[in-house]
């Protein structure tokens, strides 16, 4: 048996083998979902598609320098040539510089519409949860009736009331969107406040505002932002399939689904009027569909192994 | 359970109250009606009797109060646009045509999608998972108009393998013309297919983490009878609870297909009573189509709450 002598012993200084202290950064829950996202080869991918289509939006028009509004009966229904890049339509107008300003139609009424959506959804869901009570239950048979009525019969005969603009397509199209997120946000909220931490906070005396700011929003900006990335291509959808069934934009304004349903009467003979704004539907609603997956599993906490 | 229903019972009438007035008076809201364009060149009495005919001639409220009484006996008034028909004339015409499709496209959308979920859930992270999950992705990103017309490109166009437009009529109704009814089905069920397999996929890895599978794997229950047994009827409480809200959403769905295909069915009546301002058939149809919707959503909720015994408990203790 070894002799324990006094050389055995060393002083140690306090606070040197401090267990207690964090050994790594800590890391907020923003910066773990977008590290996971970042691993996530296919939503990085949809955001570098989604980019690319932001810029082609905004400069692709310009980017040609052709005529893309006026009538020119010398360059009627062109095929894609290296003018043209996807060709002419009926009228003689390019149809590249005019499929981006179509994308460009239906991404600001996409855009428009989700938020809408959202801050109709919040500030409802919001005046629910904080009110409760006789408030809350009026207001949540007002959106019970909303949502049981047929929400596309409803765009439809408010399409046919109001004239085709903009703004009418954008009242038609959040009409009835806006009930399920604010009822999403109503319970969410609901259970926040009962949550242990929330207590926790206000005993230690913490202020409203710094309650709302630090537990409140964090916990509900995710299911805001799966809201958004889910909303967005179905308003995309939603203006296409109603300007093809001759509700939605005038078809002299420029718009995806106008160029769609124009797209499909030449089909037979002319199939690129039809197939290109078809593929930059596609691809701008599976980037944002492609995202929305990818944002599903970074901002839940659940699925992290 | 009772007084929940009753009350439910009654909020259902009111919304449908509510649908019927604001459809009425968004219609009133419209300048000109469906004879406008009609009786532009005819002579100033004829207009007058035509104004009468239709009962357009009397003041806004008179006219609200006998189409409510019109909807609540169940006379939904003539058609002005196309003459001689009412809306019970253009359910039992149309109604069938619809509803053939519909029940093609769900039966075989949600069949093949429940059948590619549960293998996806199964096989989780091989490849035929990755492949599973990037085709209903793919599929949900493709809008119904762009596939169908794809379709009939390809297919009826090109190879001529169905014919592009159309429905079997007569005795066919039912059964048979199966060749007209392929296009319109595929393009139907694909929606079907993405949202039902990502459904059920993530239901069934939810109900695969729990406990009781573990349990269930420690008694030395066999792979498939767990599945059999716990999984899939703990994961189809979801799907079950979607399959109502799916018929419901089906009938106003179907209006695109109907229009690419040039289908004579119930949604493309519907879109063209609405574009030409059909006031009584709209009413009418406007009415029907959200009473179904209506209570497709409260069997839902009456459902729920039976095939859950989790929530019936729940709900029982309030």
């Amino acid at each position: 048996m070894a002799e324990l002598t006094k050389e055995s012993f060393k002083r140690v200084e306090p606070g040197r083998f401090d267990s207690d202290s964090i050994a790594r950064p800590t890391v907020t829950y923003w910066q773990d979902a977008w590290r996971r996202l970042k691993k996530n080869p296919i939503a990085m991918f949809s955001l570098v598609l989604l980019f690319l289509c932001l810029l082609m939006v905004i400069f692709a028009p310009s980017l040609r320098g052709l005529d893309y509004i006026s009538i020119n009966s010398k360059t009627k229904y062109l095929e894609p040539n290296s003018t043209y890049w996807f060709g002419t339509d009926n009228l003689g107008r390019d149809l590249f510089s005019r499929v981006w300003v179509g994308a460009r139609v239906s991404l600001i009424v996409a855009m428009a519409c989700t938020v809408i959506q959202i801050v109709v959804g919040c500030a409802y869901g919001g005046i629910m949860a904080y009110f409760g009570g006789i408030v809350d239950e009026i207001m949540m048979r007002i959106v019970e009736i909303i949502t049981s009525m047929p929400s596309m019969l409803i765009t439809l005969l408010i399409m046919m009331v109001l004239d085709k603009s903009l703004g009418a397509l954008l009242l038609a199209m959040c009409i009835t969107s806006w009930c399920g997120t604010a009822r999403q946000m109503r319970g969410m909220i609901m259970q926040l406040r009962e949550s242990e931490y929330v207590m926790a906070a206000e005993t230690l005396g913490a202020k409203p505002s710094r309650i709302i700011v630090k537990h409140l929003l964090p916990n509900t900006l995710s299911i805001l932002i799966l809201n958004v990335a889910s909303s967005i291509p179905r308003y995309i959808f939603s203006e296409a399939s109603l300007s093809f069934l001759g509700m939605g934009l005038d078809s002299n304004q420029i718009s995806l689904g106008v160029l769609i349903s124009n797209g499909q009467a030449a089909l037979d003979l002319y199939p690129h009027l039809l197939i290109w704004p078809a593929v930059v539907l596609c691809i701008i609603v599976l980037a944002f569909n492609l995202l929305g997956d990818g944002l599903r599993d970074a901002l839940d906490p659940k699925l992290r192994q | 359970m009772i007084k929940y229903t009753i009350r439910r019972f009654f909020v259902m009438l009111f919304t449908l109250f509510i649908i019927a007035t604001a459809t009425f008076f968004l219609l009133a809201a419209v300048p000109g009606d469906a004879l406008t364009a009609r009786t532009e060149r005819l002579q100033e009495k004829t207009v007058i009797n035509l104004y009468k005919k239709y009962g357009l001639d009397k003041p806004l409220m008179e006219r609200y109060l006998i189409t409510m009484k019109g909807l609540a006996v169940g006379d939904f008034g003539e058609s002005i646009v196309f003459e001689g028909q009412t809306v019970q004339s253009i359910i039992r015409d149309k109604g069938p045509i619809s509803a053939r499709l519909g029940l093609q496209t769900m039966t075989l959308g949600v069949g093949v999608g429940l059948i590619l979920g549960i293998i996806a859930a199964m096989k989780k992270g091989t490849w035929i998972d990755y492949a599973i999950v990037t085709l209903s992705i793919l599929l949900i990103s493709i809008p119904h108009l762009i596939f169908g017309m794809l379709l009939q490109k390809v297919f009826g166009a090109e190879l001529r393998w169905f014919p592009i437009i159309g429905w079997p009529k007569g005795k066919d109704l039912w059964f048979g013309g199966w060749e007209y009814t392929v296009l319109p089905t595929l393009t139907g069920c694909f929606s079907y297919i993405a949202s039902y397999a990502r459904l059920l996929k993530t239901s069934m890895l939810d109900v695969m983490n729990q406990d009781y599978i573990l349990t269930a794997e420690s008694k030395g229950l066999s792979r498939w009878q767990i599945i059999r047994r716990h999984v899939l009827r703990n994961s189809f409480i979801p799907v079950m609870t979607n399959l109502p809200m799916s018929v419901a959403m089906c009938i106003t769905g179907s209006f695109f297909i109907e229009s690419i295909f040039a289908i004579p069915g119930f949604g493309k009546y519907y879109v063209e009573a609405v574009s030409t301002r059909d006031v009584s058939i709209v009413m009418g149809q406007t009415v029907i189509i959200a009473a179904i919707y209506i209570v497709v959503v409260f069997l839902t909720d009456i459902l729920y709450t039976v095939i859950d015994p989790r929530i019936r408990i729940r709900g029982g203790k309030k």
